[in-house]
Formats: C-alpha cells, structure tokens, sequence
C-alpha cells in the first residue's frame, strides 16, 4: 500500500451498512418510541464498525468478507427486533458471542500447529455429540435434534458441523478418501435417526464436493451422488414427515389451511412485498409460523421487497466467492480444502432453505446463516467464517514471510 | 495444487449457479404465480390493507355499472336481473364465489397499484384513498337476456365470447343468486349456486369433443374425408357394446346409419364411426391433438381462473379409448374451454386466451393499464379449420343441429348430449360460433339433466346469436 492512498472497499461499504442500520433502527425508534430501538441504533453499527475494524488489528483479516458477513448478521437483529424486540435483543447477544467466538476459531487455525491429535480428538466428541439428543434430546418439528442443558438448548449437529468441516478437510488432504466416506457416512446415518434431513443434506453435499475437489474422481461423485438418491428414496418410503412435507412442496394449496399454511403464507408475504417490499415495520410476516427462523427470508422480501431480497442472495454468494479466492490462494490442500469446505457450506445452507421459502425444493429445518434467529446457529456461522479468515491469514502470514525473504536477498545485493 | 484449483473452478461455478437459479425461479414463479397468490383469500395482509381504501368501481363494456363503493358498503348494480346474472363473474365480497373479479382483481381495486406519489398525495390530504376502476370486456345487458333464456330450474353453464380477441361476453353459471340476499337457503341448495360452472365446472364434453377427434383424424388420417365408414349400430368390444342414440340393446332396437362420410358421421353425431375412428387413430394421437387444443395443460390465464381440462392418461383399455372418440370416458372439460375450441375453429385455428379486463382506471380516470388480447397458440391449420367449419356448417343446416340456424345467417355448431351416471337425462351442450366478419362470436351452453343437446341447448345458442346480430346491425 506504499502507493499512495488506494481506496478500501471494505470502508466504503462499512459506512454505508452502518449508516443503513443507523438508520433502520432510528425508523423503529420513532415508529414505536421505544428506547431500546435507539440503543441498538447505536449499538448495532458499533458491533459492527468493531466486527469489522477491530479485529484486523489482531491478525490479518479479509475485510470485505468481514463487512458482508457483519451486514447478514445486524440483518438479522434488525428483522428480529421489529417482529419481537425480545427476540431481536437476544440476537444481538448471540451476534456477540458468536463475533468472539469468530476470532476464537481464526486464531486456532492461525496458529495451531498440529492438527493431528486435535482431528483425533473431533472425531469422537463429534459423534458423542450427535448421539446426545437421540439419548436426552427433545423433538422439533418432526426432527430430534435439540439438547438442553441447564436452562439453555442447543443443536449439536450445527456444532458439529465445524467438526465435519475440519476433519473432512484433513482427512483428505492425506488422501483417506475412504476414512472420510466412513465418518461422514456414520455422521448421516445418526442424523438420519434423529430425522434432520436438512443437515444431513448439507453434510452430504459439502462431503461431496470435498471430494470431488480432492480428487477429481467425477466417477466416484457419480457413485456418491447415486447412494444419496437411494438414501432420498429410502428416506421417503420409512418417514411420514418426508413423505409429507414432499406433498406439501408439490400442492401447498390442498390444505391451505394446515399442512400448506406455512408455505403458503410465505409465498403470499413474498408477493404482497413485490418489488420495493411494504416497508420496515409496515408488514405483517408473523402470521408465518416459525418467521424468526425457517422463514425469516421471506420476512425480509416481505418488507424490504424482491429487489433486496436478492441484494440479500447477492451479499451471500459474494461470501462464497471470498471463500473460494482464499481457497485458490491456499498454498497447502488442507488449507485449500477448509475453505472451500467453509464457503460451500454456507452456499448450500443458503440454497437449501431459501429454495424451501420460495417453493423451489422441499422445506427442510436447516437455518438462514448468520441471520435466522438462535446462538447456535449464529455462533457456528460465525466460526465458519473464522475458519476461512483463519486460513486466510495464515496465507497472508506466508506471504509476508516470502516479502521479507525477497526483502533479504535484496539486501544481500 | 494446480489440479485443485481447476477442481476449485468448478465447484464455484456450480455454487454461483445455485444463486442464480434461486433468483430466476423466485422471479419466474412470482411473475407467473403472483397475482393468484396475492388474489388469495388466505392474503390478510391484502386483506387489512383494503380497509384503508374504498374499493373502484368495476364496469362493463358498455360502460355499466356493475359494482361500486360508498364509503363502508359495497354496492352492485340496481337491476336486479343484471345482479343475478354478473354475479358469478363478479364474485362478491363474501367470498362465497371463488375467484371473482371482486377478488381475483383486488391488486386493481384496492389501489395496490397506486404509486408512492398518488399514496403520499391521498395521505396528505387526509383522505381515504380510492382504489382503480376495471372496465371488464362483459356484456351486462346480454348476461341478463342469456339468463332469461336459460331452463329455469336447471344448473348450467353458458359462455360467449369474441373468437377474434377472446374477450369474454358471458361467463353465466346457473343456478344464479341474487349477491344482495344471500341466505341459508341459498347456501344449503343442493345445486350448489355459489360453484362457477363456466369455468370451473368439469363436465363430460359428450359429442361436442366429437371436433377434438374429427381434427385428429383430419391429421393422422390421410383418406379421413373421402373414405367411406360403414355404421353398424353397435360396435362390440369383448363383452362392451358401443351404441348410438336411440339404440336400446334390451330392446332389440337397432339405429344405424349405414354407409357414411366423416362428414356426414359429424353431422348426425354418429358414435359408432368416431368410436372406430379413435380406435384407428389410437389413443397416443388422439392425446397429442386434445393436448395440444388444451387438455391436462395448467391454465394459468391472465384474467380468470379456469379449471384444467383432464384426458385420462393411463392404462386405457379399447373400450375407454373408443367411448373417449365419443367425448364420454373420464374427459373433463369446463365449458370456457369448450368455447375456448369452438372459437379456434372460427378463428383459423388460432386460439385466442380469454380475456376478461380491458381496462384499468385511475381514480381521477386516467388509464392506468391498458390490455391486448393474447393467443393461447395456433392449434391447427387454416385447411384443418375451415373443413370443420364447413362441417360444423353442416351440422346446423341438416344435422343435429338445425335448431339454432338462422335464416341467411353463417351459425356453424355441434351438438352434445353427454351420459352422466345417476343421472336421469343427458348434459345437453351446444358449443358453436357466427361466420360473420360483423358478429365475430363464439357460444358454448351446457344445461345439465336436461335431454338432447340439439332440441334443448341450440335453441338457447340460437337465441343469443339473434341478439348479437342485432346489437351488430345497430
């Protein structure tokens, strides 16, 4: 950067978001007069200057991929604040949480050196904690897959899903594809038990494309991608709530009333929000069951219309290919397979439940990242992101090594 | 490291696509799905909003005034007969007919399409805001007379509509009632006056389908015009007889009709002939041509909702593929499909989509929106079509049909008289049309367990034509 001042579009961007959000919450405030609106006025941009300034002065950090995420996550509080402050003010905690927990996760990739035995070491808690709700777990919509502990609940599989990606990643960068097969296939099969379809899904689908980036066996994919078709036939022979939440996909509107009320009604709030949407706090989205997390997608077409919805679809593939650049950057496959394991789970995650909302696959329970309401699922997001930031740093830590290098050689001369 | 990155490549382009099909779909199904999910009477936010405004007026073609508001009611027009008659088209704000302009048009007449300034402008003045105006293509004055020519007593259905721009005239369902005195009675009458018959009754099409297999024969069958049929009265298919009218098997009675053109099968509706004629065509062409004419196709029409024509598609036995030829056997059509083939055949084989809305009105009578006709697709050719014109010409001046000719008038039709089980009589239809450059109309009746098509249904068609040609003459 000696070359002058060359503009950052990270801080551009930075300023526009928080003024959006600035400006978002100061509409609650005057709508309702509730002070707590003014508070997170004030306090969400801050989070988010923090989320995004700060913490490059802790290690490098991308700070375009920090800024969209930031932007998904205040989203996320805005949206939940106007439908119930409760909820949305426990958000904005959970956003907390998650932002240190996201540096938690950068600095162990930055600086963790041997991965070996902490693998060793995932891959027992990670089925542990997949077994745990089958044992002392409570059922959710059909799914068995929540624990609670001491007053607070969680999903273990969003935990795992770190696990997963860390452990996939290593095994495959030594080429132990068939090691890999085995966890994973052991991870679906438990999640086949407690039905989360939905995050089996994504495990599958991630487990693949690992895979396939690894090895470049398209034969092999075809085989894979075969099996989880026969697992889809099997799955919708032995489950009812498969089979019905398929009938409910094909013809919401034979039972408007009960079996299609959700996804009718999200359909319905998508066009009543048309282009331009109805506006923030002029919308009626709560008649949508569960609008804080399956649905919030269609919340926010709803008030801030298609148009944004799709800004919304952008700033998500945007992260993706962040994910990607960092991958090519990688110079060692593990770091390479991380990451793209990272960005390919947040696409997927994306495409699975916003599909389900607009009706163009079967609505599965996997949340909106960063922006669905629940620690657990903002926390593990928010890690993911920390994983690839973590990897990126390393890459920039390698870079600048090789500079200094260079810088000695020429020294030298 | 150099074959991961190509690997790499890849899986982005795969993920990026997922985004892009996320975008096209959700554009795609609101574009095509949108204004039947916001008409939807699960909508309660469309529902609150209307509150805020007082609802347009909704007129018809000649300008009359079908429904308006006052500032807490709704108010429909003042004759009564027009009431009864537009009721179906209309719909009312009970709901208790699906899908009416009243509800079907709500995105108009509530104002939803009101830009930011005409809002902003209402909201400063302090004053309630007034939805748009529609100007329907309906004809009020021949709803009511149609009506009046209708079998009191009977349920049915009966469409007009112009085959040139498929603008809808009449979209009449009997029994009819009154939007004004809805009462328990009207609500437990076993006829079920609230169903839309015109478009969303599914009835067996009976002869009148007898058109769909003339015109697949005219394609499939080279010699179809010039070929010689031989009628035996009875075609025997395992232990199944198909029979024409007037034939009583217990009886020993026997009608045939001995050695016969297509043409003249057509004009006396011979069941026999266009029995063999499916079975020689077969089932897979016969499918192909009512599909392409708008069979088990998702109607999915700009103006109105129309129920979707079904012809059965699996494991067809001889028997149900021959009945089918006849129109009976699990066919089901709505009688604006009917109209909606009749018309094809007057337009030269282009048919049109129906339309129903002409016109969108701003408060202070500015036009908002203006609409063209669109065509549904060309479904045959210009040769197919004027020899089942000629045909259907034939039917009115010396077939079944010589009840709705009218003297140095080109009325063109087919008759129908569809078996419906547990029934006493037959579904009488008469679908038809006027050959006239003046008087572009197409008609379709279906008066249910009623008798013969040609004796109780062409009468009324013929009725309506009379009016139009006047109305044309004027």
């Amino acid at each position: 950067m000696a070359k002058g001042k060359r503009r950052d579009p990270a801080r551009g961007m930075l300023s526009v978001v928080m003024l959006f959000y600035f400006l978002a919450f100061m509409m609650l405030f005057f709508k309702d007069g509730d002070w707590r609106a003014a508070g997170l006025a004030l306090c969400v941009p801050a989070l988010i200057f923090v989320g995004v300034m700060g913490i490059p002065r802790l290690f490098p950090a991308d700070k375009l991929l920090l800024s969209l995420t930031n932007f998904l996550c205040a989203l996320g509080v805005l949206v939940l604040y106007r439908l119930s402050p409760e909820r949305g003010f426990s958000q904005a905690g959970n956003y907390f949480v998650g932002v240190i927990c996201m540096i938690l996760c950068t600095l162990l990739v930055r600086y963790w050196k041997n991965w070996k035995p902490l693998i060793a070491l995932m891959i027992p808690a990670a089925f542990v904690l997949l077994v745990l709700p089958l044992v002392i777990g409570t059922e959710k919509n059909g799914a068995k897959n929540w624990i609670s502990l001491g007053g607070m609940s969680m999903q273990p599989s969003e935990v795992v899903k770190l696990a997963m990606l860390c452990v996939t990643a290593f095994l495959l960068s030594r080429r132990k594809t068939v090691l890999t097969i085995l966890f994973v296939g052991m991870c679906l099969l438990i999640l086949m038990l407690q039905k989360d379809l939905g995050t089996a899904l994504l495990y599958y689908f991630v487990t693949l494309i690992l895979i396939y980036v690894s090895t470049g066996n398209l034969p092999l994919i075809g085989v894979g991608l075969l099996g989880g078709a026969g697992a889809a036939v099997l799955g919708y022979n032995m489950f009812a709530h498969v089979r019905r939440r398929v009938a409910i996909w094909l013809d919401p509107w034979a039972d408007v009333d009960n079996a299609g009320y959700q996804i009718v009604q999200a359909l319905i709030a998508m066009v009543n929000g048309g282009a331009w949407g109805v506006g923030l706090g002029l919308g009626n989205a709560s008649v949508i069951p569960e609008y804080y997390n399956d649905f919030i997608f269609s919340v926010i077409l709803h008030e801030f219309g298609v148009l944004f919805g799709l800004v919304v679809l952008g700033v998500y593939a945007a992260i993706t290919v962040r994910g990607v650049m960092i991958a090519m950057r990688s110079r060692t496959a593990f770091d390479a397979l991380l990451s793209i394991g990272c960005a390919a789970m947040i696409a997927l995650q994306t495409f699975v439940i916003v599909g389900g909302n607009i009706k163009l696959i079967p609505l599965t329970g996997v949340t909106l990242p960063f922006i669905s309401y629940g620690g657990t699922s903002m926390v593990t997001s928010l890690c993911v992101i920390g994983l690839l930031q973590g990897v990126h740093s390393r890459i920039q830590a390698g870079v600048s090594e090789d500079k200094m290098l260079a810088g000695l050689e020429g020294g030298v001369k | 490291m150099k074959a991961l990155r190509r690997y790499l490549k890849r899986v982005t382009a795969v993920l990026l696509l997922l985004f892009v099909l996320l975008g096209a779909y959700g554009a795609y199904s609101l574009h095509t799905y949108g204004n039947r999910w916001f008409a939807s009477n699960v909508n309660t936010f469309a529902r609150q909003k209307k509150q805020d405004v007082k609802a347009g007026n909704v007129y018809d073609r000649q300008g009359y005034l079908l429904a308006a508001s006052t500032d807490n009611s709704r108010l429909y027009a003042e004759d009564a007969a027009v009431r009864r008659a537009m009721v179906h088209m209309l719909g009312d704000t009970t709901k208790n007919v699906s899908n009416g302009v009243e509800s079907f048009m709500s995105v108009y007449l509530y104002g939803f399409r009101a830009t930011f300034l005409e809002r902003a402008q209402s909201y400063f003045a302090g004053v309630k805001r007034t939805g748009d105006s529609v100007l329907l293509t309906a004809d009020a004055k021949l709803s009511a007379y149609a009506s009046s020519l209708f079998p009191s007593g009977k349920a049915g259905a009966l469409v007009v509509m112009n085959y040139k721009t498929g603008e809808v005239l009449c979209e009449l369902s009997f029994p009819q009632f009154d939007p004004l005195s809805v009462t328990e009675s009207t609500k437990q009458d076993p006829q079920k006056p609230f169903y839309n018959r015109a478009v969303q009754g599914l009835y067996a099409p009976g002869s009148t389908f007898k058109i769909v297999t003339a015109l697949s024969a005219l394609e499939n069958l080279p010699d179809a015009q010039t070929r010689a049929f031989q009628c035996t009265g009875l075609l025997q298919l395992g232990e199944h007889y198909i029979t024409d009218a007037g034939t009583r098997l217990e009886e020993n009675k026997l009608t045939s009709h001995g050695q016969l053109t297509l043409r003249r099968a057509f004009q006396v509706s011979c069941n026999n002939t266009f029995a063999r004629l499916a079975l020689e065509i077969g089932d897979e062409q016969l499918l192909e041509t009512a599909e392409r004419l708008g069979f088990n196709d998702n109607f999915l029409f700009r103006d109105l909702v129309v129920e979707n024509s079904s012809y059965p598609l699996k494991n067809r036995t001889d028997k149900e593929i021959a009945w089918t030829g006849a129109g009976q056997s699990a066919l089901l059509v709505t009688p604006m499909h009917m109209c909606m083939i009749t018309s094809a055949v007057a337009n030269d084989g282009v048919m049109m989509e129906p339309m129903l809305l002409s016109q969108v009105l701003r408060a202070d009578g500015q036009v908002r929106e203006e609409f063209a006709p669109r065509a549904y697709g060309t479904v045959m050719t210009g040769e197919q079509s004027d020899v089942l014109k000629e045909w259907m010409r034939a039917v009115v001046t010396g077939g079944t049909g010589t009840r709705a000719d009218i003297a140095g008038v080109q009325v063109c039709g087919k008759t129908g008289s569809a078996e419906k089980d547990g029934q006493e009589e037959t579904d009488a239809w008469f679908v038809g049309f006027l050959d006239e450059e003046e008087a572009p109309y197409a008609i379709s009746v279906v008066v249910e367990n009623a008798g013969g098509g040609g004796s109780v249904a062409a009468p009324i068609a013929k009725k309506v034509f009379e009016y139009l040609l006047g109305e044309a003459a004027r």
